[in-house]
């Protein structure tokens, strides 16, 4: 009776474990093999499910990346600035009038009225400032992208043409380059204002930096252009019956385009730096609120009003940095190799 | 390829790009601000019979391939034309010679100084990787990249020269202290062959502020691509070789690492060269130095032809050259490159 029961409950138990294995068996090869079981018509589906999720780890990486200290302090000092831009009306203490207005109080302390003093004219500095962000970002992103534009085109289509336009293109490029580019600058806008028979004028301003750009963004597309067009998709484009037009702009430029988006992060404070130095020495609409022509007016009272020209060169700094840290950060984000440039 | 033959071929394309840049300059000039011949006129006397003499004298009737040769010419026998408006009738390549002394002096003080601590600066920042040292450095050389050099030397202006009184704000001399026998117009080379020492530490003393503006704007780069740089040959076998076979740390750094790190970081040295000309503008309109670049705002502000057109000629040589000069400087220093 006993032993019968033992033996019954060592046949279950053996029973068991075959089940248990051949559970694992089929376990293993629905996970490994389920693609056999997979009707052919469910498995784009399947596909497209495993590449959004592999899309979300790679995103979630992308941003671990993203959160460093340094970056965030970008964005922040980025943000700031673009909100000043948008917003100054919210944002400034006074009224764009009264900021251009007459008033007493000519280069006046800090006060509670006036949080970083006035400048001349009675003017409050703090609603200057705050107006000036506006004009540095209207002149940067419009240079910046006419170079981006006229960069891209001539640089794709020096490198995918090749041969002797590419040869011209770039010693275009070289005499361009050949220039110190803050002095062809100054020479440009003389040249523009002869020319028309006006003030300095921001469009000026903007026209000259986007030329002087050109080449830069150029080169640094044909590089990778000259890689791109060698790649096997472009023949199987081409197979296809794709034009020369549809290659160049459809098929390799959306493949060579990160570098530039990198590179236009970075630039758009260089630029601003640039434009603060042109308008430092004069050479900018002085209609504008401007920081740069904030600093070059009231540069004569350095020693008796230093905040009227001192906290705009604060302000050109921190917004420079912004969009230099953000940059920096983006580069780390997409192209971890270059981590330690 | 050896380098003498890769020489002469940059050489060559160099003379390509220059006349490339000397038709740009002929273009410009065409339609810079200023009249040519108002500058070869006798003051104040619009004679527009004398105005036609001075237009066919200086050939400007003539077919414009015809007066592009010319002022092609022109530029290299160094008939630069004459000032109009800031310094009446003196020859633009005078003028300039007058003003370079002090943008060559700072310029070059400045590259010493930012090439010495930057790469210093940059191996002490790579060996003690993402340490607190690290960050210091490398957050100083972001500084560096974004910081206006005009509110950099006006912050030094208000804080040393000001309210510390420790140095001069502006200018580059004690106003009564005379200039010394013309012989280089290098203040510092005249004041050594008169003997006259005391001009040389008033000069230099005058030149702490704006040197240390220039030297912080190019010690970024300098910084960066050295840490860089070391970084990656510290990966390399032949360090670990060395520290295995018992080096001190100073050595493998100093011998083994440091010469094969500069190469990049000697680069980007001539180029920050070329960079400080344009800086040079800013500082010296800072701090008043009385150099080529402020020469060059001038010229604009007061439409003085002739010496905008010499001085735009002048950079684009003194530019071209810089680059041709850090192309050479690499394969030299580098014998594995073979062109």
């Amino acid at each position: 009776m006993l032993e019968q029961e033992v033996y019954e409950i060592k046949e279950e138990d053996e029973i068991k474990k075959l089940g248990l294995i051949t559970k694992n068996i089929i376990k293993w090869v629905i996970n490994n093999l389920k693609f056999i079981f997979i009707p052919a018509y469910k498995l784009n589906a399947l596909v497209e499910k495993e590449e959004k999720h592999e899309r979300t780890v790679s995103k979630r990486k992308f941003i671990r990346r993203f959160k460093s200290f340094l970056t965030i302090l970008g964005i922040i000092l980025v943000f700031a600035v673009v909100t000043m831009a948008v917003f100054p009306h919210w944002l400034a203490p006074y009224t764009e009038a009264d900021a251009s207005g007459v008033f007493p109080g000519t280069w006046a302390n800090p006060s509670p009225e006036h949080p970083l003093g006035t400048t001349s004219f009675g003017r409050d500095v703090l609603t200057r400032l705050i107006f000036g962000a506006r004009t540095s970002l209207i002149v940067a992103l419009p240079a910046i992208g006419l170079s981006v534009i006229l960069g891209v085109i001539i640089g794709i289509i020096a490198a995918f043409y090749g041969g002797w336009l590419d040869t011209v293109i770039m010693r275009l490029m070289d005499i361009l380059l050949a220039f110190p580019g803050l002095i062809l600058a100054l020479v440009f806008i003389s040249v523009f204002t002869d020319l028309f028979k006006t003030d300095v004028r921001i469009e000026y301003i903007m026209l000259a930096w986007g030329i002087l750009g050109v080449p830069f963004y150029s080169r640094l597309i044909r590089g990778s252009v000259l890689q791109a067009k060698e790649l096997p998709y472009i023949q199987a484009a081409r197979v296809a019956g794709a034009g020369n037009f549809r290659i160049m702009f459809k098929h390799i430029l959306p493949n060579v385009i990160q570098p530039i988006i990198i590179s236009v992060t970075f630039d758009i404070g260089g630029i601003i730096l640039s434009l603060a130095g042109l308008s430092f020495l004069g050479f900018s609409d002085p209609q504008l609120i401007d920081w740069g022509n904030e600093i070059s007016r009231t540069r004569e009272r350095l020693y008796d009003a230093p905040w009227a020209s001192l906290f705009p060169g604060f302000f050109i700094l921190l917004s420079v940095l912004g969009f230099m840290l953000l940059g920096d950060g983006l580069r780390d984000a997409l192209d971890p190799r270059l981590r330690d440039l | 390829m050896s380098l003498i033959s890769y020489t002469v071929k940059r050489i060559l394309s160099m003379i390509v790009v220059m006349f490339g840049a000397l038709t740009l300059t002929f273009v410009l000039s065409r339609f810079m601000p200023g009249d040519p011949v108002l500058a070869y006129l006798p003051q104040n006397k619009p004679n527009p019979q004398l105005y036609a003499y001075y237009t066919r004298l200086l050939g400007l009737d003539r077919p414009i391939w015809e007066q592009y040769f010319r002022y092609i010419g022109d530029l290299f026998t160094g008939n630069w034309g004459f000032s109009v408006s800031i310094a009446k009738d003196m020859p633009v390549w005078t003028l300039i010679m007058q003003r370079l002394p002090r943008t060559v002096d700072i310029t070059i003080l400045s590259v010493v100084i930012a090439s010495f601590l930057g790469i210093k600066f940059g191996i002490i920042s790579a060996k003690h990787r993402n340490k607190t040292r690290d960050a210091f450095f490398r957050g100083l050389s972001l500084v560096g990249v974004a910081v206006p050099v005009f509110f950099l030397g006006m912050l030094l202006q208000y804080f040393f020269a000001y309210q510390l009184k420790w140095f001069p704000g502006t200018g580059f001399k004690t106003r009564e202290f005379p200039d010394p026998a013309f012989v280089t117009g290098f203040r510092v080379i005249d004041a050594l062959i008169s003997r006259e020492l005391y001009i040389i530490f008033d000069y230099l003393y005058h030149l702490v502020l704006p040197v240390f503006c220039l030297s912080f704007i190019s010690l970024a780069g300098i910084v960066r691509q050295t840490r860089s740089s070391m970084l990656e040959v510290l990966e390399q076998d032949y360090i670990r070789t060395a520290r295995a076979k018992g080096c001190r740390e100073r050595d493998v750094i100093n011998t083994h690492a440091k010469k094969n790190a500069m190469i990049p970081t000697v680069t980007i040295i001539g180029l920050s060269f070329a960079g400080l000309l344009a800086g040079a503008v800013l500082t010296e309109t800072t701090f008043d130095l009385k150099g080529v670049g402020q020469l060059l705002v001038d010229a604009i502000v007061r439409s003085d032809y002739w010496v905008l057109n010499g001085l735009v000629f002048f950079f684009t040589i003194v530019f071209v050259v810089a680059n041709l000069l850090v192309d050479l400087l690499y394969g030299v220093l580098d014998p594995r490159i073979r062109y």
